[in-house]
């Protein structure tokens, strides 16, 4: 504030011309809205599009979503939360290692399901997928360490991936809100620090 | 035009350089403290958000913080930049090291369990014939643990028990014990183990940190100027008496590098980065000692029982509920006989959840088991005490530097046997306990974190009464060089299995007054 008031006024840059058509637009143009102007919320506007697995990866994928995490009680499963998609960005955005993992982990459910009944995963029945899925599932006592096993570790990485994305989705919290709960998963987001000056 | 030579030079902000600052100040010393990150405003620099307006669903940008497990999409920015700051290990022995560099430092994340170290601790080789001791006993840090306490407003139940010592605790109001709590108390009462509650700092307005409860009182002094983004690469040395006379720092933005004049240098910049600017700087390491015995907590190790009147939510009132905590109960007593060494605290938490992964089960199968079991969990877990060992260490890797041109650290820390017969101890225990109660379990294992991950690490610089065998002395201040402090947790013999901030602050005061003192009469 004092900087601006001691800041030195130019009236020669400034023409009577000028400074009466502003006056005039400024009578003429709507009242600014009081809050922000880009309000729109991303999700709510656009689909996401899969980019990184195959078309048959992610069918595979889309089947697992369904059946691991159906609708329940009230909220979205994770195919109404978009799941598929939003796992194809962010495993697409990881490391090579996860991204190995979970190509691998759905080509294994394909080619198990071709062996055992002739087709793509993606096509099994609830009763048919359940034989392709249960095989795979291991207790995990410690959630920072996944089985060793590869089938096993795709398995579990996935079905954990999958709850949290549905949990913590935009449909997950509009549904809650819907039924009267209280929505959950709302914390303090850390803002970027004063970042490093890049140059 | 000449600058300012300032009395003392404490880098790092976080609760140890607080301290010092306060306590020098306060006493007329005229300081200049800096920090390497900048000054945050924790009002207006958090807001609360759903997960799915991040944009990683709070799931996080996949790999920004591989050695913080503590990290998510919320608080990633809190936390050092691996990229920007790194760091390097073997891939086979993992080291998190956990970092924080905004004025404050960790102080303002800080879990606040407050407990004092014993004389199991201070004299481990003395009683247990496990490691060495610490030129200090408890007695010598009880007064300051006391001013400490008071500072801090610790609230804590008096338990009269010398391997958990008392403090000048608030009263706390832990409330009746539920009916779980007070079963699983009366099981390890049984067994002679002591049962106690959680001792914890309650600082003010919500917080606990440097920059409420140290800072303030320091610049009230007009005694302390803080300087943010101030990176120090080296300490400087008068080429004539081998004294520290100072130190080259970089401006975080522009990396301009200056040069500060000081009579004294405290390092309060975390236990390692304290060692590895030392060693940028040459200084401190006759003793070959500098960087050794690094040690931290062993954390991770989890049992979970599930209670049967408490499922299908019909527990009734009172039934689930609080927490008991049994300070460390093994190794105590003479002629106890484990295949391990030292032991571990344990706290058994009632009315959590279960996890998904302690089900073999999807859809509503699952959901129907965790709803299930939902509130009816006893959860026990541990803080386990690593030993010190000459080859865990720390070392600079000239081929790998900073954003500011300075060379990193190099972490080689390695669990043994011991660390591994521990974690399978307390696993078992907890499992038997929680059993005897008459619950049914859910999950096990004795699984644990790699070193780093409790963010306790300390060791570095150990302290002694040895020249030859160790960095400090019993003052915080350097064998070598003497008018050079250190005050962070580098100067830890062992690191018992408590919290190791309350210690670390009171070790701060008591150098912090000690220093007053030389310089008062001109020794220093």
């Amino acid at each position: 504030m004092q900087a601006i008031a001691a800041a030195p006024a130019v009236p020669a840059l400034v023409t009577p011309a000028l400074v009466t058509q502003q006056n005039m637009q400024a009578q003429t143009a709507p009242a600014r809205p009081a809050g922000p102007l880009a309000s729109g919320k991303r999700d709510a506007v656009g689909e996401p599009v899969a980019r990184f697995f195959s078309a048959t990866q992610l069918a595979a994928l889309h089947r697992l979503c369904e059946l691991l995490m159906p609708p329940m009680g009230g909220n979205p499963g994770a195919i109404e939360a978009g799941v598929p998609e939003f796992l194809d960005f962010h495993v697409g955005q990881s490391p090579a290692d996860r991204q190995q993992m979970y190509r691998s982990g759905l080509e294994l459910l394909n080619s198990r399901s071709a062996a055992k009944f002739g087709k793509a995963f993606a096509a099994l029945d609830a009763t048919q997928a359940d034989a392709i899925i249960r095989p795979l599932l291991v207790l995990v006592p410690w959630q920072f360490e996944l089985p060793k096993e590869p089938g096993a570790r795709f398995m579990a990485a996935a079905h954990d991936d999958i709850r949290v994305a549905t949990r913590n989705s935009r449909e997950w919290t509009q549904a809650a809100i819907a039924a009267g709960r209280r929505p959950v998963g709302a914390q303090l987001y850390f803002f970027p620090v004063d970042p490093v000056y890049k140059g | 035009m000449p600058k300012q030579e300032f009395d003392v030079l404490i880098v790092g902000s976080g609760h140890s350089g607080g301290m010092a600052a306060q306590v020098l100040t306060q006493k007329g010393i005229s300081c200049l403290m800096l920090d390497a990150g900048p000054e945050v405003n924790l009002a207006t620099n958090r807001v609360s958000k759903n997960p799915w307006e991040l944009p990683y669903r709070g799931m996080n940008k996949p790999g920004r913080l591989p050695h913080v497990v503590q990290a998510n999409e919320f608080n990633a920015n809190q936390w050092v930049d691996e990229k920007e700051i790194p760091y390097t290990h073997d891939p086979a022995s993992p080291y998190n090291w956990v970092r924080v560099r905004m004025l404050g430092g960790r102080s303002l994340f800080w879990g606040r369990q407050s407990f004092r170290m014993s004389d199991w601790e201070f004299k481990s080789l003395d009683k247990e014939g496990v490691g060495d001791n610490w030129p200090i006993s408890h007695a010598d840090l009880d007064p300051f643990y006391s001013k400490v306490e008071g500072i801090f407003r610790v609230s804590g139940r008096k338990e009269g028990k010398a391997h958990f010592p008392d403090g000048n605790f608030l009263d706390a109001d832990y409330g009746p014990d539920s009916t779980t709590v007070k079963k699983i108390t009366e099981i390890a009462q049984g067994r002679g183990y002591l049962v106690s509650k959680i001792r914890a700092s309650n600082g003010r307005n919500g917080q606990a940190s440097s920059v409420n409860l140290l800072l303030p009182e320091a610049m009230a002094t007009g005694k302390l100027q803080i300087v943010p983004n101030a990176i120090v690469r080296e300490l400087t040395v008068d080429k004539n008496t081998g004294k520290v006379n100072g130190a080259n720092f970089l401006d975080r933005h522009s990396k301009q590098e200056l040069h500060v004049k000081a009579r004294v240098v405290v390092l309060a910049a975390g236990s390692l980065e304290s060692v590895r600017l030392l060693m940028n700087s040459g200084l401190a390491n006759s003793s070959g000692m500098l960087g050794r015995y690094i040690i931290d907590q062993l954390y991770g190790v989890q049992v979970v029982a599930s209670v049967p009147e408490a499922r299908g939510g019909s527990a009734a009132e009172g039934l689930m509920g609080g927490t008991a905590l049994l300070p460390r109960f093994r190794n105590l007593q003479k002629g106890e006989k484990n295949n391990f060494s030292k032991g571990y605290g344990m706290m058994i938490a009632s009315g959590g959840a279960a996890q998904p992964g302690f089900f073999a089960d999807y859809g509503e199968s699952l959901q129907k088991k965790l709803d299930f079991h939902s509130g009816a969990c006893m959860t026990a877990s541990i803080y386990g005490e690593r030993l010190p060992r000459f080859e865990n260490h720390v070392r600079i890797n000239k081929l790998v530097k900073d954003a500011w041109g300075i060379p990193v650290l190099h972490a080689e820390v390695k669990d043994s046997a011991n660390e591994h017969n521990m974690a399978k101890d307390a696993a078992d225990t907890a499992e038997d306990m929680l059993k005897a109660a008459g619950w049914d379990i859910l999950s096990k294992t004795d699984k644990f974190h790699p070193p780093g991950y409790s963010i306790h690490e300390v060791g570095g610089a150990r302290m002694g009464d040895d020249p030859k065998k160790s960095v400090l002395n019993k003052w915080n201040q350097s064998h070598d060089v003497k008018n050079l402090f250190q005050v962070d947790g580098g100067c830890f013999v062992t690191c018992g299995w408590q919290n190791t901030t309350l210690t670390m602050m009171a070790l701060a005061m008591r150098s912090a007054e000690y220093l007053a003192e030389q310089m008062k009469t001109g020794v220093i």
